[in-house]
């Protein structure tokens, strides 16, 4: 449906070819998706070019495109640097609190949507949930890391998982809970008049239905979880458990006017996740906006 | 804790025997125990030390509220209350006025929306640590993309990040550039599930673009943008990472949002008690802002 065809004129009706009034609007609207489009990915792109630069062309040319492409600052990042170790950390900690809190948050969050518990005990746990889902990191992270210290598990990958388990629960009952309230209590009633368990019927049945939601909270997850930060700042600080914004944070820190391995390891650095967003394009908009809003 | 078992929604008795008796329990019970154990007991821990004079990272002596007494009467603590609500005003309100504006605009242009809405989830999939480095790749004085383009132009580059007001600004349009595309997916989405009627009887009865704005899609999004603005700003709030990248929060004390001065309180000056009172006065805030927005969510038809 376009904008410009008027809901007036029956379809049979044949309609005169575009006018140059719709030829015009058409040339503005293509405008504004450029412009749009331009203000997204302009600074990514000029950090993709400026990492493709060498030191000498960076700092003595001031020309957009880079003139002799280098690889240079992206080898340093693996070879005298410890990204590879970055990102096997991201990967483990990312999929595996992501995989706990998935299988942890459904099943929590199907009791809260189909269960009246004593006293509304139900709402409160809900309620309770969504306000510890936006609680930023900062508010509670001297009594983290003095838990994790006391405990030994400074610098450990555990610490991690276990952090953003418990957080990404949150999301994950969150944005189940409306997802199973979707699906039709009847489904379930039938299959447990044909002998399922409550459990079995959850497995067998609801939880395939709910597949589509799951898929869209796992995303929103393994996004939230990736760009992580602040915990991983403070409870890591060797290549052995520190994750990728980490590791891209403090080299920055370090090396102030190498811009070329500063810009890779920006690129590098946010590779992963917007890799995986494209290659789940498709459930990603949902997943986001429910993440976001819900 | 002891649960009664009712099928959701409707009084039909529909029991499963034995184990399922307890299966909410179960079923709820791995996860109350992680957040409680991982989020919730800290938030108290916290309270805790807050009261606790620390030196060496162990506890000297109870103090009692004096940590909360030396923030009121630290400089840097309300400058950095200042700062960070001055942040959070300026730019939520340019996200707000940027994505309503654009919403508006195309909300009935289906095809344009198609084809720049997964570009614009970029800004916000970029981990935001990433994203301060782009910034400071972008403000950088000598090599940066508008040190070159004021080249281009034949002007000299523009110093950003050395004086603290260009250091706070450049703060604001990343925030601006990180957050716009949210807003305005959130408030488009609410313009397109508005009903047609009321506006389908104001273009009968000849009323203005503008009065139809006043009068009707203001009021019908004012529930969305009241989410939408109460949840970036609780957000904003407490922005940590894009900040500790672009700025550490200075030059001088100029981007130093509460967060920092709290990160730094605690690990470069070692001020345990007093980092954590600060903090909690934060957690304070959020659950009061928090708590509003969770009860507009709720009263919102799901």
């Amino acid at each position: 449906m376009t904008g410009s065809s008027s809901p007036l004129v029956p379809a049979a009706v044949p309609q005169p070819g575009p006018s140059r009034g719709d030829r015009l609007r058409g040339l503005g609207w293509l405008i504004a998706t450029i412009a749009a489009i331009a203000f997204a990915i302009t600074p990514v792109i000029s950090m993709l070019l400026t990492s493709l630069k060498s030191n000498r062309e960076i700092t003595q040319e001031t020309s957009l495109v880079p003139q002799a492409l280098t690889s240079a600052n992206y080898v340093s990042l693996f070879s005298g640097r410890e990204f590879g170790a970055y990102l096997t950390n991201s990967i483990l900690v990312t999929s595996i609190s992501v995989l706990i809190a998935l299988v942890v948050g459904t099943q929590a969050a199907y009791v809260l949507a189909r269960f009246r518990l004593r006293g509304g005990v139900d709402r409160y746990i809900g309620f309770a949930l969504l306000m510890v889902r936006l609680l930023p990191p900062i508010v509670i992270i001297i009594p983290i890391f003095l838990a994790a210290q006391g405990l030994g598990l400074l610098n450990t990958r555990l610490s991690l998982i276990v952090v953003y388990a418990a957080f990404n629960v949150t999301i994950v009952v969150w944005m189940m809970e409306s997802f199973f309230r979707e699906i039709p209590v009847d489904l379930e009633e039938a299959a447990m008049v044909d002998g399922d368990t409550r459990f079995t019927a959850f497995r067998r049945i609801v939880l395939p239905l709910a597949a589509p939601g799951l898929v869209a909270t796992g995303i929103f997850a393994v996004i939230t979880t990736y760009n992580e930060f602040l915990f991983a700042l403070v409870l890591t600080s060797t290549p052995g458990a520190e994750t990728m914004p980490v590791g891209a944070a403090t080299l920055i820190g370090r090396i102030n006017v190498d811009w070329g391995a500063m810009s890779a390891a920006g690129v590098i650095g946010a590779l992963p996740i917007v890799v995986f967003s494209i290659a789940v394009q498709r459930h990603l908009v949902r997943g986001l906006t429910m993440g976001a809003v819900k | 804790m002891a649960v009664a078992l009712t099928p959701g929604g409707r009084g039909r008795a529909l029991r499963g025997s034995g184990l399922d008796r307890v299966l909410p329990v179960l079923m709820l019970g791995p996860a109350l125990f992680l957040v409680l154990g991982v989020i919730v007991y800290p938030l108290f821990d916290g309270l805790r030390s807050s009261t606790g004079f620390y030196r060496f990272g162990r506890l000297v002596r109870d103090v009692g509220l004096d940590n909360y007494k030396q923030a009121f009467a630290d400089p840097l603590f309300t400058e950095a209350l200042l700062t960070t609500l001055r942040f959070v005003v300026l730019a939520v309100t340019i996200e707000l006025l940027l994505g309503l504006g654009l919403a508006l605009l195309v909300a009935r242009e289906r095809r344009f929306i198609r084809r720049i809405r997964a570009t614009l989830l970029l800004p916000m999939i970029v981990t935001p640590v990433v994203v301060g480095i782009v910034f400071r790749l972008i403000y950088a004085s000598d090599v940066g993309l508008l040190a070159s383009l004021a080249h281009a132009v034949g002007l000299s580059p523009p110093q950003i990040l050395s004086n603290g007001g260009g250091a706070f600004a450049g703060l604001v349009i990343l925030d601006v550039w990180e957050w716009t595309p949210l807003m305005f997916l959130i408030l488009l989405a609410g313009i397109q599930s508005m009903p047609v009627e009321p506006f389908e009887a104001a273009l009968v009865d000849g009323a203005t673009g503008w009065r139809t704005f006043i009068d009707h899609t203001l009021p019908l999004l004012r529930p969305t943008i009241l989410v939408a603005v109460t949840l970036r700003a609780i957000d904003a709030l407490t922005t940590f990472d894009q900040v500790y990248v672009l700025t550490r929060g200075g030059p001088g004390t100029s981007t130093q949002l509460i967060s920092i001065y709290g990160y730094q309180t605690f690990f470069q000056f070692q001020q345990v008690g007093y980092a954590a009172a600060m903090l909690f006065m934060v957690a304070l805030v959020f659950l009061v802002g928090s708590g509003f927005a969770v009860g507009l969510m709720r009263r919102r038809p799901a």
